[in-house]
């Protein structure tokens, strides 16, 4: 039985006040707060056995190095991967996406290829590709978003432009659309696509299964789920990753190295250059255990039930606008909006003097915003320690900053 | 309490004094807030000699902090020579506000003293 009050209390953060008020946190889109599990983890590690991992034969760098394979361990069993080796550690979503386009995207598409995007991508998804583009010479192409929120013509645009891949957003960091990875990932490969799914705002809040998904890249960041920051995950299939060049060359992906030339290691090592986040990736691992030991199917039921009843208490607002699908179960955690005559800055820094922590401005999706015909908008996310007293004060205190702030 | 609930502050927010963009300004410019997008555009008449501002119309496309600096501004700049533009300092825009903007804030708080800044080709 999943119970929000016990969940509560494994984070520290949320038993202070903030502006005299106690804190409501709703910007776990941009990042969650940690579990004491988590921030346990970290700190043992620093105090016990700090040390660097891969090399070194003592009783330290041993533990260390155990830590940080079991995550990867863990986070392969976590998101349906049955060969931990295809899952490279990075320093999150952002970096995954550069790790592909740099590396898979040099070596595998050239001049006229097409990448298929959507309107409603985060700039990570976006960013990356328009600087191959221009090293390149490849062409973007974009599927549109209709009125609801949902991908438009979706299929037709696959099979129309015939990318060499496709890569979009699981779920909207907006809109909170949950796209449907499975079906569109299944006509992609039918015209010969490769797929990269960027699950930063899915991983966190669904179950998810990349196998059964069929993804060739799935990408998401461990600060979103419970993590620490400086954490991330490419997954991609073996095979790609064979075939892949390194990213950045250096220590810990070499097999063997000459003044003129070097040999690698196999995947995921050969992506792993330097020393990496260490103790965020054994934080991470703790975060994985955490999340699984309440479940995923849980935390999804739990927030999908919020969401639905943050939907129904923004919609008595009057003169509020919720961008995206209408249908809790096609949304994850996000609620993006707008309140006529208010700009979401000051209604932000409104609901701060509540203690209410929201998100305003463009959301790293610009050209989102720009297609729904905006500048910016406000956004309040969720994680599985919000409550439906938390949605209420969020309300309260809209219908105050519409007193304060509006013309009288 | 922020100052920024302060009423001479949200009149300014509600009712933007000097609003529209001037015909055939003497200066002008158009400055984007790059964190949210925001945009403020400023448009000055200079006259005499030497020349001081004897019109101010700015556009906003932006928060309430944004657009009850420029608006307490437009006000502040009428009169003045370019010499005595250029004295405006950061520190009294923020002290309009009593000082109290947090960080993320200040910045939308100093668009319109960007604005005036880039208008006078500095």
């Amino acid at each position: 039985m999943f119970d929000v009050y016990k969940v509560r209390q494994d984070f520290p953060i949320l038993t202070q006040k903030v502006n005299g008020k106690p804190l409501v946190y709703l910007d776990n889109a941009a990042t969650s707060q940690k579990p004491e599990v988590v921030i346990d983890a970290i700190s043992r590690y620093y105090r016990e056995y700090n040390a660097n991992i891969h090399r070194g034969v003592h009783t330290l760098a041993e533990r260390a190095t155990a830590g940080y394979e079991g995550t990867r361990e863990r986070i392969a069993k976590f998101i349906g991967v049955r060969n931990p080796q295809e899952v490279v550690f990075t320093h999150g979503t952002t970096e995954a996406i550069n790790l592909v386009s740099y590396s898979w995207g040099e070596a595998n598409l050239k001049a006229g290829d097409i990448v298929l995007l959507t309107v409603m991508e985060h700039h990570s998804n976006l960013v990356p590709w328009q600087l191959l583009a221009k090293r390149k010479g490849i062409k973007l192409e974009f599927i549109d978003v209709d009125d609801e929120g949902y991908l438009k013509n979706a299929e037709d645009m696959i099979k129309k432009v015939k990318p060499k891949l496709f890569s979009f957003a699981h779920v909207s960091n907006v809109l909170g659309t949950i796209n449907l990875v499975k079906n569109l990932i299944k006509v992609a490969h039918d015209v010969g696509a490769r797929v990269l799914v960027d699950g930063a705002q899915a991983v966190p809040n669904l179950p998810v299964n990349v196998e059964s998904l069929g993804c060739d890249f799935y990408v998401f960041s461990g600060h979103k789920m419970l993590g620490p920051t400086g954490t991330g995950i490419l997954y991609a299939k073996e095979e790609i990753l064979k075939g892949m060049p390194p990213f950045f060359g250096g220590g810990e992906m070499i097999k063997e190295v000459f003044l003129r030339e070097a040999s690698f290691k196999d995947p995921p090592h050969k992506f792993e250059a330097g020393t990496p986040n260490i103790s965020g990736v054994i934080g991470l691992g703790v975060a994985v255990e955490y999340l699984t030991k309440i479940g995923m199917e849980n935390v999804r039921k739990y927030e999908e039930e919020l969401a639905s009843y943050a939907l129904g208490e923004l919609g008595k607002v009057g003169e509020l606008t919720v961008y995206g699908p209408k249908d809790p179960a096609d949304r994850g955690g996000v609620i993006a909006f707008n309140v006529e005559g208010i700009h979401p800055h000051d209604l932000a820094t409104v609901l701060d003097q509540e203690g209410i922590a929201i998100r305003s401005g463009h959301h790293c999706a610009m050209p989102l915003h720009e297609r729904l015909g905006i500048g910016a908008s406000a956004r309040a996310s969720f994680s599985l320690y919000n409550t439906k007293e938390e949605v209420d004060a969020l309300v309260g205190a809209i219908g105050e900053a519409k007193k304060t702030l509006r013309s009288k | 309490m922020m100052d920024f609930y302060r009423e001479d502050i949200l009149d300014h927010a509600r009712n933007p004094r000097n609003l529209g963009k001037l015909p055939n300004p003497t200066l002008e410019a158009h400055v984007p807030n790059p964190l949210c997008g925001d945009v403020v555009d400023l448009t000055l008449v200079l006259e005499g000699n030497p020349p001081k501002v004897i019109r101010v119309g700015f556009e906003a496309d932006a928060c309430a902090i944004s657009v009850a600096a420029a608006s307490i501004l437009t006000e502040k700049i009428k009169g003045k020579t370019k010499k005595e533009l250029e004295k405006l300092t950061e520190k009294e825009v923020l002290s309009w506000f009593g000082g109290s903007l947090t960080p993320s804030r200040v910045e939308c708080a100093l668009l319109p003293l960007k604005a005036l800044r880039e208008a006078l080709g500095e």
